[in-house]
């Protein structure tokens, strides 16, 4: 349960090839990866899966599922693409508000999520004077509205500071140890590799790795060196 | 789409009810509804003097309050068409459309709660606009006001508060087929202020468009026989904006966001 | 010199100002083609009507509507965004680390939408009476050296309507009133002109006055105004509109 599965993903605009056939697994208890450089196809893949864009041809599942199909989206997924996902005239508090009463979720869950993410304080000022990490804390607490059993997250530390990149970090982990499945995209090597179980890279809109971190560094130094041998070339 | 096991879907009741409470949330949430809402009030009621000093300057042509306290509409329904335009807009600052979707993937039924919700909304804020203008008419004019039954009263108020509602709806579907707030507004108010009436005075078939029927649901049309029907034209203005709507969801359906 | 062009190719680079490009020439073009055939076969069927003197003339007041957005999106652009990515990438902030004195920024801001809107207004102008001169043939009234300064008026009504819509946005910080104001004032019934009906003081509103440097024969208006005095009022109009304008952009946050 709580599988992610991209299946052979291809994704054109116009003539431009932006996903060339994506195939990977994000599996449960574990924190996956997704790795590539500005451009490579991360978002597009996230946004395909989300059901935001519609892919060219393939499939991307979770649990056998399309998510657009899913029974109840916040409960199963909790998703942060970049930015805050919150117009700038409403208060966090009311973004809040209203994602929660589009699952029926109870407001005291609100309150919850703020204090998760420490927000609290700010969560009667308007999401247009929030700081970038503010607003990335916002769309994180919008993500864990329904405690969902998989978190998808796009660039989750940009623009984070130290503090709150080694709070995620520990989020992250207890997440996965509790058996819920974490799919992370960056571009950022340094971070993820004290994140991350599993890897999966891709350059200009192909894989290029996949496997246990300790299988996608192989013989390099480290993540990040394995990442430029694998991206820069390339070609694995 | 291939078999894939079947979707265990959520019972359209609550799903939808959820989708219509999340809807009017955001809307009600956001300041430029009440901003628009209560400037579209006062600026109504301004011109709605404007137009009752000039009747009791005689220039108007008419003495009924109902007539002259209504005129102002036909400008104060650009803030009707800001709010339509805001509300389908609004979706596209700060990339809110992402947290909309992937709150409510069934598109369809998150376009349809958006649109009714803005009619419960748009409802009420359009009859207290139009009374207060009729209202503001009667009690400035007084004596001086040519009688008028108050089933005519009746039926020019809920004309108009259905004409503004549809326009509204009509306004938020443009929004949502541009995506750009300036854009749909120069696209509806250009329509309903400049090609609109321009087209009225040349072609004859114009007063089958959507500016032309709605009018005739409350603005006294000359006797004509060819003239529409308040009826006909509140039958007419539905199905532009129902025609509009399908059309909106059918590329919303299916657009990359 | 370069802050201008700078400027100048902000606007190009706007696809409303192409909108607005479209619209401020198509709108009088248009009309004029529908009113003017309209007369001709008023003339053909031998109804005894000859060609208004202001043919081609009231068809550009409506096409003021090009220069409005112009305006309107000329500034609120570096404030508005709608963009997919994360938002508030608001240009502003940019702009004003480019050319940091605010006035400066704002005097080459007001060159570059004047210029534009002149542009606008003299292909819109060519246009239009070329559309005149097309349909009516024989029976078009001859350009005189009395239309020159009409014509300037027309440039100048134009210009001087962008910037009052510039400085308007200016003060608002969003196009979306000022547009929906001075649209729904280019109507064919004008809120201004019903003004007038309740008290004769609304003729020098900017709009009213204004259209005098082009406007022969305003309907149902007794009170004169000369074009230079209608030029005159609307240039003071603009003039303290846009003090204003400068004073409140200067003092507060970007």
């Amino acid at each position: 349960m709580n599988v992610i599965t991209i299946d052979d993903l291809v994704k054109r605009r116009g003539s431009k090839e932006i996903l060339a056939g994506i195939s990977f697994q994000a599996r449960p208890g574990r924190v996956t990866g997704f790795l590539g450089p500005n451009g490579a196809g991360k978002s597009s893949t996230l946004r395909i899966l989300l059901g935001l864009d519609r892919a060219t041809s393939g499939t991307a599942l979770i649990d056998s599922v399309p998510f657009v199909q899913l029974r109840d989206p916040l409960a199963t997924v909790g998703a942060m693409l970049d930015g805050s996902g919150a117009h700038r005239a409403r208060t966090g508090r009311a973004h809040l508000r209203w994602v929660a009463r589009s699952a029926g979720l109870h407001r005291a869950r609100v309150d919850e999520v703020l204090e998760i993410v420490g927000l609290t304080n700010a969560a009667s000022k308007r999401v247009g004077s929030y700081s970038l990490g503010m607003g990335r804390r916002l769309g994180l607490a919008t993500a864990l509205l329904g405690d969902p059993e998989i978190l998808i997250l796009d660039e989750p530390v940009n623009g984070l500071d130290p503090d709150g990149i080694r709070w995620i970090r520990t989020f992250l982990r207890e997440r996965a140890a509790s058996g819920r499945t974490v799919l992370l995209s960056s571009h950022l090597m340094g971070e993820l590799a004290e994140t991350v179980d599993d890897v999966v890279v891709i350059n200009e809109g192909r894989v290029v790795a996949d496997g246990t971190l300790d299988e996608v560094v192989g013989a390099h130094r480290t993540l990040e060196d394995a990442f430029f041998a694998l991206t820069t070339s390339g070609a694995p | 789409m291939t078999a894939f096991p079947a979707p265990a879907t959520r019972a359209r009741g609550p799903e939808a009810a959820q989708a219509l409470a999340a809807e009017l949330s955001k809307l009600v949430s956001l300041p430029a509804t009440w901003l628009t809402l209560g400037g579209t009030l006062v600026v109504n009621l301004i011109l709605a003097m404007a137009f009752t000093i000039a009747g009791l300057h005689g220039s108007t042509g008419t003495k009924s309050a109902t007539d002259i306290g209504l005129a102002s509409i036909s400008y104060a329904q650009a803030g009707f068409v800001i709010l339509g335009v805001l509300a389908a807009c609004s979706e596209y600052t700060g990339g809110q459309i992402r947290t909309t979707l992937i709150a409510m993937p069934r598109r369809a039924l998150q376009l349809t709660a958006k649109h009714l919700t803005l009619a419960i909304v748009v409802l009420p804020a359009a009859a207290i606009t139009a009374a207060s203008g009729v209202a503001l008419a009667a009690g400035v004019l007084g004596d001086t006001a040519t009688p008028v039954t108050s089933g005519h009263v009746a039926a020019a108020l809920s004309g108009v508060t259905a004409y503004l509602a549809l326009t509204t709806l009509i306004s938020a579907s443009v929004g949502a087929l541009v995506r750009q707030t300036l854009a749909a507004v120069v696209i509806v108010l250009g329509y309903f202020f400049i090609a609109g009436p321009l087209l009225r005075d040349h072609t004859p078939a114009a007063k089958y468009l959507p500016d032309s029927a709605g009018f005739a649901m409350w603005f006294p049309v000359a006797d004509n026989a060819s003239a529409v029907t308040p009826a006909q034209g509140a039958l007419l203005l539905m199905a532009w904006t129902t025609g509009l709507i399908v059309v909106v969801m059918l590329l919303y359906r299916r657009r990359d966001t | 010199m370069r802050a201008l062009a700078a400027e100048a190719w902000k606007l190009a680079s706007l696809p409303t100002v192409w909108i607005a490009t479209a619209v401020g020439v198509l709108v009088p073009s248009v009309i004029a083609g529908i009113t003017a055939s309209a007369t001709l076969g008023a003339i053909t069927r031998g109804a005894g009507t000859v060609p208004g003197v202001d043919t081609g003339y009231q068809e550009l007041a409506f096409g003021v509507v090009g220069a409005i957005i112009l305006g309107v999106v000329g500034i609120s652009s570096e404030y508005f965004t709608e963009s997919e990515e994360s938002g508030g990438g608001r240009q502003i902030t940019t702009s004003l680390t480019v050319v940091p004195s605010r006035l400066r920024f704002l005097l080459t801001k007001i060159s570059a939408i004047a210029i534009a809107a002149a542009l606008l207004a003299i292909i819109a102008a060519a246009t239009t009476m070329g559309v005149v001169r097309v349909v009516l043939g024989a029976h078009a009234l001859t350009l005189g050296a009395d239309d020159v300064p009409r014509l300037v008026g027309v440039v100048c009504y134009w210009v001087y309507t962008a910037l009052l819509a510039f400085g308007i946005t200016v003060l608002t910080r969003h196009g979306v009133i000022p547009l929906a104001v001075l649209i729904a004032n280019t109507s064919v019934v004008t809120v201004t002109y019903l003004l007038t009906k309740i008290t004769p003081l609304a003729n020098y509103l900017p709009d009213m006055a204004g259209v005098r440097m082009f406007i022969r024969k305003l309907a149902d208006n007794t009170v004169e105004i000369s074009p230079l005095t209608g030029g005159l009022v609307m240039t003071a109009w603009v003039a303290v509109l846009l003090v204003i304008a400068a004073i409140a952009f200067t003092r507060r946050d970007a």
